[in-house]
């Protein structure tokens, strides 16, 4: 396998048919793998007759040409479906050791349709490819399916759904390696649907590269950034992503009490600095990863992978919340039952304020830690008020009436920051393919950490700019699949040289940059055709009429409206947001229509 | 008297979360926090510099965008010193 292994392996659990042919390798030239390749795949599976919980619907998990490849790094991969939180293109994206046993069986690319008759669980081992029955799975959580199944990091590994994906939940995730997770959008609810609880793999087959002297001289150039570099050499390893609690929390940009602030009173006692003094055993790394950013914590009632920084600001400012044991342990039971933790964490802070509203009749409260492990079992089991809640926060407050509670964008929760104090952000979540997502460009580089330089966080002309290329280059790290925290330590043009010395294909950071514009076009076209309009690129009314009402961001609303013409614009996308037929020609996707 | 907030491995080199130290400027202040810790000195400047990736953030606005290190100070004002950190 030099890059891409070429080959699909195509699974129909309506008919128990397994078949693998050819991967269009003009295809994946132009979209490269993991996201891309997922959507683009996705735009000839699923049209928009298509319910995201049918079995019409499909799972795409897609590799990329640097997986496996030991490339820094190069163990991430994706699934892509159509999302049944938010109806849109979705694809959610994992690290651990999965994408890479998977890659190592001889494919890129998994596609899974259709519906078992009852459950099941796929395994993919050299010379067997199977269906087995599942029953005797079917109930278990995630860690209790991982263990039975023998997941062992570097020769045979896991991905499964828990409870949550079983009952449909529409925030459930796909879990891989025991904690890992493909989480937001509720992938794991369309693979519940089609009764598939676990896939298996174990692979026997080892990358090549067609040019070992150059894969070698920019592995060694990567890794020599990637050292000198304090944010990849200390500040990811020594702290983790949670770090980003206190610096969210001092510029007053900390969603607190659903997004009713922007500044948290007890940040400090959830903060990454606070972690590390009282919760962390160590850290750790996915396969072939120089960074190590993964916190393992113990409490007194267990031990696990987490909180990472969104996890423990939505159950924690978001929630009122700032016991950080309660918060931890939150993190250890959504990865058990397989729940995405900042949807989850976002719609429990939605119903809290309904209840403190008294719109709903409950328990909830902002600050009640207590309750979250109850109200988290009860979402993945659908049960009393989490059958409601299951739903995500935007079906919930529409069901009580109160839709503008719901801090989301095309019903996918917001993640941890109040764009009222970064209006780039704003930006970025509105325009966001799958709903308001942070991972689709975040702005906290260049708006708070000055990466690569700083911008002025409350200005709006010029940020589309901004906002565009960054979505691009998230785009391509999808594609790939590697990780965006070494793009912190080096740019595209190193990922174009591994590529080709990889694969044998001439790439430049152009040319990837332009596949990443590429891979953000079509993912546009498809959301239109499933019938989202420029009204969908909004947000809610809280961040756009109510000035946040104190700290240093206080006065601000999320000005959106300027910065969409110019995002508009700049995206060559035409006054209603729809990419123009000489932008969709200039990247090749004149069929796209 | 303005109130400096470490954070990250700051707070090891500082032996604290938070101090009050006395400036006018933002200079001045970390000239005189320097003055009394080399350890956060090294950490904060290289060449009378700040590092790359250090931000000194003055009441919640980052001193590059308002008059850099010369950007002056008030007696209660809260000066957060970032070393370089990631995340997301």
């Amino acid at each position: 396998m030099e890059g891409w292994a070429g080959k699909v392996l195509d699974v129909n659990l309506s008919d128990g048919s397994i078949t693998s042919y050819p991967l269009d390798m003009e295809l994946a030239h132009q979209f490269i793998g993991g996201r891309g390749l997922g959507a683009r795949m996705l735009w000839d599976l699923v049209g928009p007759e298509v319910e995201p919980l049918s079995p019409e619907n499909v799972l795409i998990f897609a590799t990329g040409p640097l997986t496996a490849s030991g490339a820094q790094t190069s163990n991430r991969f994706t699934v892509s479906t159509k999302s049944p939180l938010t109806g849109t293109v979705l694809d959610a994206n994992s690290g651990g050791w999965w994408g890479m046993q998977f890659k190592r069986t001889g494919f890129d690319v998994l596609i899974v349709r259709g519906k078992s008759a009852a459950p099941v669980m796929l395994e993919i081992k050299p010379g067997s490819i199977t269906l087995k029955d599942a029953a005797n799975l079917w109930g278990k959580t995630v860690s209790e399916t991982t263990e039975a199944l023998g997941q062992n990091n570097n020769r045979r590994n896991v991905l499964c759904i828990g409870p949550a994906g079983e009952n449909q939940v529409r925030l459930a995730s796909i879990m891989n390696d025991g904690e890992r997770a493909l989480a937001r959008g509720g992938p794991g609810a369309v693979m519940g649907s089609k009764n598939l609880k676990a896939i298996v793999v174990e692979g026997d087959q080892k990358m090549t590269v067609v040019d070992q002297e150059l894969f070698k001289f920019v592995m060694y150039e990567m890794t020599k950034r990637i050292k000198a570099s304090p944010l990849t050499s200390q500040a990811l390893p020594e702290f983790g992503t949670v770090i980003m609690v206190n610096v969210v929390n001092e510029i007053g940009a900390l969603p607190t009490r659903n997004f009713r602030t922007g500044q948290f009173e007890g940040a400090d006692l959830i903060s990454g600095e606070h972690l590390a003094e009282t919760l962390m055993v160590k850290n750790q790394a996915c396969w072939a990863c120089p960074i190590s950013c993964t916190r393992i914590t113990r409490t007194e009632n267990g031990e696990g992978e987490g909180p990472e920084y969104e996890t423990t600001w939505a159950f924690g400012a978001e929630c009122g919340i700032d016991d950080l044991v309660a918060i931890t342990e939150a993190n250890y039971l959504c990865n058990d039952l397989g729940l995405d933790t900042i949807s989850t964490g976002v719609t429990i802070g939605c119903a809290m304020e309904l209840s403190e509203l008294g719109i709903i009749n409950s328990e909830l409260r902002f600050g009640r830690g207590e309750l979250l492990k109850d109200v988290i079992t009860d979402i993945a089991y659908r049960r009393g008020l989490g059958s409601e809640l299951a739903e995500g926060s935007y079906r919930f407050a529409e069901m009580h009436g109160a839709p503008e509670y719901s801090m989301s964008v095309k019903k996918m929760e917001f993640p941890a920051y109040d764009p009222r104090g970064m209006q780039g952000q704003g930006l970025l979540f509105a325009t966001s393919n799958r709903g308001a997502c942070h991972m689709r460009g975040n702005m906290l580089g260049p708006e708070v950490l000055g990466l690569p330089r700083l911008v002025d966080r409350f200005a709006t002309q010029g940020k589309a700019g901004v906002v565009v290329t960054h979505q691009n280059s998230a785009a391509v790290v999808d594609s790939l699949v590697v990780c965006k925290f070494v793009n912190m330590a080096v740019a595209e043009e190193f990922f174009a040289r591994l590529l080709t010395a990889v694969s044998g294909v001439t790439y430049t950071g152009d040319d990837l940059m332009e596949a990443g514009e590429r891979v953000y076009n079509l993912e546009r076209m498809y959301n239109l055709r499933e019938g989202f309009t420029r009204a969908d690129d909004t947000l809610p009314r809280r961040l756009l009429e109510e000035p946040m009402p104190a700290g240093p961001s206080a006065g601000w609303v999320v000005k959106l409206e300027p910065m969409l013409k110019e995002y508009y614009q700049f995206r060559g996308w035409d006054k209603n947001g729809v990419p123009t037929p000489v932008t969709l020609k200039k990247l090749g996707l004149e069929a796209i229509r | 008297m303005p109130l400096i907030k470490f954070f990250g491995n700051l707070r090891q080199l500082a032996q604290a979360s938070r101090l009050p130290v006395k400036g006018s400027s933002v200079r001045s202040l970390l000239d005189e926090l320097c003055r009394q810790n080399q350890a956060l000195s090294d950490a904060i400047f290289i060449d009378g510099q700040l590092r790359q990736h250090v931000r000194v953030v003055v009441n919640g606005h980052d001193v590059a965008l308002e008059q850099g290190l010369d950007t002056p100070l008030e007696e209660n004002d809260q000066v957060a010193i970032f070393p370089p950190l990631g995340g997301g």
